[in-house]
C-alpha cells in the first residue's frame, strides 16, 4: 500500500475531491459558446484536469514525505517566493499588471506560492513557546509585510489582502492580547466608516471604547484611541474630496485594476443579472445566456460563480456553498484534533485563506464586496491558485496523519 | 487566550455567519428579484456602446497638417448572425478584394466572439456601398458604420502608421480601453505617441427596449463623453522635409537628417526611399505587401534610425578630440609622415590622397581629411577606450528619439574579434581601420547628425527629437529636451570648431562643395567602404550658423560616392533652402 487509508481523513479529500468536479464542469460550461444547436469549447476545462491531476500528485507527494524534509523547505520557499515576487515586477505587463511570469504554455503567479509559503514560516515562527508581545508583533510584521508590499505593487490587492488575513488570523490565535488586535484594525474601520454615516459611526467607537475597557486597558491609551479614531473618521472625507479627479481614480483603479471608468460597474451588473436570472432552479447546465453574450468578463475565472448561479440557480448555489461551509467546517474541527501548536496554526491560517477568498469571490459576483481579482478556490480556472490550495488541504490531511507519531 | 475549543466554536460561527448572508442575499437576487432580472436577460435591455475619441492629429512647427482624419465607411460583422459561410465569403471576396484564406483566419480568430461586431473592412467607398446597398439585405451579419480613419498627407518614416490592433496588443491593452476593433498605432511617431494620440473612450447606455426600466432598476448614471487625443505639434518643418525629398537623387537610397542645434529639435527626417504609409491603413493586400518587402531598394527601411552604417571620416572628429582629451597629441603635434599611407607591421594602410599630405598637424590632419594622422592616432589609443569614447560621445548607442526601434549601430572589442576571427587575431590592424571609421564600426545617421549638433554647442549633447508639443481641449504641452555634456572641453570644441570650418571654408578642404558666403557652414565629409557595393557610401555632416549656430546636418547616401562630391553639393543646397525659409 502506498498510503495507510485509514491514517487519511476521508472526510476532508471528498470534500475536496467533490469541489474539483464542480469547478470542471463550471469551467466547461463557461468556456462553452452554443450557437443554434451547435456547442463550441474552448480548452480550459482540459487544462483544469491537468492542473488538477498535477495537483492530486502533489498531494501524494505530501502524504509520502516525511514530515522533516517538508519542514526543511519552509524558509527556502518563502525566500525563493520572495525573488520570484520581485522578478515579476520587471517583467512585462500581462492583462495591464505584474502579476504572472510566463512560462508558454503556463503562467506563474508568484503570489499564490508567497501565500502558501508566508503563511507557513509565519506559523512556524509565532508558534515557538515563550514569545513576548512585542516579539510576536514584530516577528508577524518582519515576515508578512515584504510579500504583502511587494504584491501590492503588482498591483494585486485581492492577494495582498489575502497575506494580510492570514497575519491578522495567526494573532489572533497565538498568545497576542486580543486588544493589540482591535488597536491595529480600528483605523482601518475608521476609514472605511468615513464613507458611511454618523450614527453608524458613534456606534461603532462606542463599542471599541466598550471592548478596550474590558480589556482593562488604561483610560489614557483609550482616550487616545478614540480621539484618533475620530479624528481619522473626520479627515479622511477631507482629503478625499480634495484629491483631482484623476487622483480618485488613480486609488480606485488601485483597487480594483481591472476597473475602467466604467466597467466596474458593468461587470457586477452583469454578473448580478446571470445569477438573479438563474431563480430557483437554473437555466439548465451549458444553456446560460448571459456568458454566451460574452457579457460576463472572466467567466471561467473570477466570476465563475456567476455560471453557477446561472446555470443552476439558487438550488446549485446553495449546494456549492454548502459543500464549502463543509469543508470549512471540516478544517476547524481537524484544528481541535492537531496536538502541535506550529501544525493548528498552519491550518487555521490555511482555513483563514480558504474561507476569506470563498466568500469574498462569491460576495464580489453577488455585487456586495468590490471586485479585486480573488478567484473562487477549488472552482476557478488557474493553475497556480489551484496548486497552491490542493497543497493546502494536503498539508493539513497529512498534519492528522502524523499525530499519532508527534505525541 | 484562546483553547482550541473556543476557537473551533468561534470560527464555525463566524462562518455560518457570513454563509447566511450570503444565502440571503443569494435569496432576494434569485428568488424575490429573479423574475425581474430573467427579464432583463431575455430582453437584454442594457447595452453599453463605446463611443470612440478621435485621434490626435499631427502638424508640423508651423501648423500644417501632416497626418489627419478624414471620414470613412467601415463593414462590421456579427459572427452569431452569419447564415451562410461559403456564400458571405464569397460576396466579400467578390466586392472587396480581399482574400478569402485572410477573411477566413479572422472569422476563425473570432469564433468565440459570436455577438460583437467584428471590424472586417476599413474605408469602403461611398459608391461601393451604394452599388451593393441592395445585396446587404441577403446578409444581416454585415453592417457599415461611419466612423473616422487616418489620412497621411505625405510620405515618409518617421510618421509610421496606424493599423488594426493585434491578438496579443488586445491581450496587453484590452484594460486600457481598446477592443478587438481599435486601431492603434504600429511604428513610428503613430506607436510612440499611441497613448497620446489615442484620447478616452466614452460610453454610452443604450436601451434595446423603449421602457426604461431596466435604468430605472439601477440607477446608475453611466454615460461618459469621450475625450479626444492630444494634437502632436512636431518640430519638423514640412516645406524643408518636402524640398529634401524632392531633390534627393532619385536612383540613390539613403538619408537626410536636419536638426535645430538649440532644442533637439528634428527639421527634417528624410530616408530615400520612401513609401506611403496610407497603404498600411485599412486592408493591404499581399501583393503590396510583398512588393514592399521584395523591393531591393527597401523602401520600408528607415535609414535614419534603423540603418546602420559605417561612418568613415565624419568620424574623424572623435578620435581627433580623443586623442586631445587624453593628451596624446596638443594642437602642434605632427604626426608620421603621409606618403600616401603608413607601414604599419607587415601592412600598408593606404591614404585616400596617394600623393601623400605629408605630416600633419590636428586641424589640417581634419581639413585634408588625411587617414594617415589617424592611423598613427590610433597607436597610441587601446581598442577599448575607442570604444568607451564613442560610446559616450553617444555614437553606437541609441539616442532615445521619440520613434520606435532604433538602432544601437555597433562597435566592436577584442573579444568580439576573438570569437569571430579566432583566438590570435591580431587587433592592431582593425583598430587602425575603425580609427578612420572603417571597418565594423556601425553608426545610424541620426547619432551622427546629434553629435554634429553636439559639436556646434560646444560639447552639450541634445538628445533629438520630432514633438515640439501637444495640444488638446485643456491646453498646450510643451516638449522638454533633454541635454548631456560630452566629454570634450573647451579648448578641443573650439579647435574641432576651427577644423571644421576650414574643411569647408579654406582652399583644399575636403567640404569647399558646400561652402557658402552668407553664413558660416563648417563639416566633414566621409566615404566609407562597405559590403553592399563598389562604390563608398557618401556622408557629409555639420553645422551651420548665423548670429549663432542654429542647425546641424547629416546627408547620407548609400553606395553613392565620396563625401566631398556627391552629399556636400547636396547639403549646399538644403542649406541655401533653410536660409531662405528661415527668415519667412
Amino acid at each position: 500500500m502506498i498510503l495507510q487509508l485509514k491514517r487519511i481523513d476521508w472526510t476532508l479529500f471528498i470534500l475536496l475531491i467533490l469541489l474539483l468536479t464542480v469547478g470542471i464542469f463550471a469551467i466547461y460550461s463557461a468556456s462553452t459558446q452554443k450557437v443554434g444547436n451547435d456547442f463550441f469549447s474552448e480548452d480550459f476545462y482540459l487544462r483544469q484536469i491537468v492542473w488538477i491531476i498535477i495537483s492530486l500528485v502533489i498531494m501524494l507527494a505530501v502524504l509520502r514525505l516525511p514530515l522533516s524534509l517538508i519542514d526543511l523547505a519552509v524558509v527556502p520557499s518563502y525566500i525563493i517566493s520572495l525573488i520570484l515576487l520581485l522578478l515579476v515586477l520587471f517583467l512585462p505587463e500581462i492583462k495591464g499588471s505584474h502579476r504572472w511570469i510566463q512560462f508558454s504554455p503556463f503562467n506563474i503567479q508568484p503570489s499564490e506560492i508567497a501565500k502558501l509559503s508566508t503563511l507557513l514560516v509565519l506559523a512556524k515562527v509565532l508558534a515557538k513557546p515563550n514569545l513576548r508581545e512585542d516579539q510576536i508583533l514584530a516577528r508577524a510584521f518582519a515576515i508578512a509585510l515584504p510579500p504583502f508590499l511587494l504584491i501590492l505593487m503588482e498591483p494585486d490587492l485581492g492577494t495582498a489582502l489575502t497575506i494580510m488575513m492570514i497575519t491578522f488570523s495567526l494573532l489572533t490565535i497565538s498568545d497576542l492580547p486580543l486588544y493589540y488586535l482591535i488597536l491595529l484594525v480600528s483605523p482601518i474601520l475608521s476609514i472605511v466608516m468615513s464613507f458611511f454615516s454618523i450614527p453608524l459611526f458613534i456606534g461603532y467607537i462606542l463599542l471599541l471604547t466598550f471592548v478596550l475597557f474590558k480589556s482593562r486597558l488604561s483610560l489614557l491609551i483609550i482616550g487616545l484611541a478614540g480621539i484618533f479614531n475620530t479624528f481619522i473618521f473626520f479627515f479622511t472625507p477631507m482629503i478625499w474630496n480634495s484629491l483631482k479627479d484623476y487622483q480618485q481614480n488613480r486609488i480606485l483603479s488601485f483597487i480594483d485594476p481591472s476597473r475602467d471608468p466604467f466597467g466596474a460597474g458593468y461587470q457586477i451588473i452583469q454578473s448580478k443579472i446571470a445569477i438573479g436570472s438563474g431563480r430557483i432552479m437554473g437555466k439548465g447546465f451549458l444553456l446560460g445566456t448571459q456568458k454566451n453574450l460574452n457579457f460576463l468578463p472572466e467567466h471561467h475565472t473570477d466570476f465563475i460563480f456567476s455560471v453557477i448561479g446561472e446555470e443552476t440557480g439558487f438550488l446549485g448555489c446553495i449546494i456549492v456553498m454548502f459543500l464549502f461551509l463543509l469543508l470549512f467546517i471540516r478544517i476547524a474541527k481537524i484544528i481541535t484534533k492537531l496536538k502541535q501548536k506550529e501544525f493548528r496554526y498552519t491550518a487555521t491560517g490555511i482555513l483563514a485563506f480558504l474561507s476569506f477568498q470563498t466568500f469574498v469571490n462569491i460576495g464580489m459576483t453577488l455585487g456586495i464586496v468590490p471586485t479585486t481579482g480573488i478567484p473562487l478556490p477549488f472552482i476557478s480556472y488557474g493553475g497556480s491558485n489551484l496548486l497552491i490550495n490542493v497543497t493546502a488541504i494536503s498539508l493539513i490531511l497529512k498534519f492528522l496523519s502524523e499525530r499519532s507519531i508527534f505525541k | 487566550m484562546f483553547s482550541r475549543l473556543r476557537i473551533y466554536y468561534s470560527s464555525i460561527i463566524i462562518l455560518t455567519a457570513i454563509f447566511i448572508i450570503l444565502l440571503t442575499i443569494l435569496f432576494k437576487l434569485q428568488i424575490i428579484e429573479g423574475t425581474e432580472y430573467t427579464l432583463i436577460a431575455e430582453k437584454n435591455y442594457v447595452r453599453i456602446k463605446t463611443v470612440l475619441p478621435l485621434r490626435g492629429e499631427i502638424y508640423d512647427c508651423r501648423y500644417r497638417p501632416i497626418a489627419v482624419n478624414k471620414s470613412s465607411f467601415n463593414l462590421y460583422i456579427t459572427l452569431g448572425l452569419v447564415k451562410n459561410r461559403e456564400k458571405l465569403i464569397d460576396f466579400i471576396e467578390a466586392n472587396f478584394a480581399s482574400e478569402s484564406s485572410e477573411i477566413d483566419k479572422l472569422l476563425h480568430r473570432n469564433r468565440f466572439r459570436l455577438h460583437q461586431e467584428i471590424l472586417l473592412i476599413q474605408n469602403v467607398s461611398y459608391e461601393k456601398m451604394v452599388e451593393i446597398s441592395e445585396q446587404m439585405n441577403d446578409y444581416p451579419s454585415l453592417v457599415f458604420k461611419p466612423e473616422s480613419m487616418r489620412s497621411y498627407l505625405y510620405n515618409n518614416h518617421f510618421l509610421g502608421y496606424v493599423g488594426k490592433i493585434s491578438e496579443n496588443e488586445h491581450l496587453q491593452m484590452q484594460n486600457r480601453g481598446y477592443s478587438i476593433n481599435s486601431i492603434i498605432g504600429k511604428t513610428g511617431l503613430e506607436k510612440f505617441y499611441e497613448p497620446i494620440l489615442k484620447g478616452e473612450n466614452g460610453y454610452e447606455v443604450v436601451q434595446v427596449d423603449a421602457s426604461g426600466r431596466s435604468l430605472e432598476f439601477f440607477r446608475h448614471n453611466l454615460t461618459k463623453s469621450p475625450v479626444d487625443g492630444s494634437n502632436l505639434i512636431l518640430s519638423l518643418d514640412n516645406e524643408l522635409q518636402q524640398y529634401i525629398q524632392s531633390i534627393f537623387p532619385e536612383d540613390k537610397n539613403g538619408a537626410v537628417v536636419i536638426m535645430d542645434v538649440r532644442d533637439g529639435g528634428i527639421m527634417a527626417y528624410v530616408s530615400m526611399p520612401e513609401y506611403d504609409p496610407n497603404l498600411f491603413v485599412g486592408t493591404l493586400s499581399s501583393a503590396t505587401w510583398n512588393e514592399l518587402i521584395n523591393n531591393e531598394r527597401n523602401p520600408m527601411l528607415d535609414r535614419v534610425i534603423h540603418g546602420s552604417y559605417p561612418p568613415g571620416s565624419v568620424y574623424k572628429p572623435v578620435i581627433a578630440s580623443l586623442g586631445l582629451e587624453d593628451s596624446l597629441i596638443t594642437a602642434q603635434t605632427k604626426l608620421a609622415d603621409c606618403t600616401g599611407g603608413l607601414q604599419i607591421g607587415d601592412r600598408f594602410f593606404k591614404c585616400w590622397f596617394e600623393d601623400g599630405h605629408g605630416s600633419l598637424s590636428v586641424t589640417d590632419a581634419m581639413k585634408y581629411s588625411c587617414d594617415v594622422f589617424f592611423y598613427d592616432l590610433s597607436l597610441l589609443i587601446s581598442l577599448e577606450r575607442m570604444k568607451e569614447y564613442t560610446r559616450s560621445n553617444h555614437l553606437t548607442v541609441k539616442t532615445g528619439v521619440d520613434l520606435i526601434g532604433e538602432r544601437n549601430g555597433f562597435f566592436p572589442d577584442e573579444s568580439w574579434y576573438r570569437s569571430n576571427f579566432g583566438k590570435y587575431v591580431g587587433i592592431i590592424g582593425p583598430k587602425v581601420n575603425l580609427a578612420i571609421g572603417q571597418g565594423e564600426i556601425l553608426v545610424t545617421p541620426l547619432q551622427i547628425c546629434a553629435y554634429y549638433a553636439a559639436l556646434a554647442n560646444g560639447g552639450k549633447w541634445i538628445r533629438p527629437h520630432l514633438l515640439g508639443k501637444t495640444i488638446n481641449s485643456k491646453g498646450t504641452l510643451l516638449f522638454e529636451s533633454e541635454s548631456k555634456p560630452l566629454p570634450i572641453s573647451k579648448s578641443t570644441s573650439d579647435l574641432l570648431d576651427n577644423a571644421l570650418y576650414v574643411a569647408v571654408n579654406e582652399k583644399y578642404g575636403t567640404g569647399v562643395a558646400s561652402s557658402i558666403k552668407n553664413f558660416r557652414v563648417c563639416g566633414k565629409t566621409g566615404s566609407s567602404e562597405n559590403h553592399m557595393g563598389e562604390d563608398t557610401h557618401a556622408w557629409f555632416s555639420g553645422y551651420a550658423s548665423w548670429e549663432e549656430p542654429e542647425i546641424a546636418f547629416v546627408v547620407f547616401l548609400e553606395n553613392a560616392g565620396h563625401g566631398g562630391s556627391v552629399a556636400a553639393p547636396l547639403a549646399r543646397k538644403i542649406l541655401l533652402f533653410y536660409n531662405q525659409i528661415r527668415s519667412t
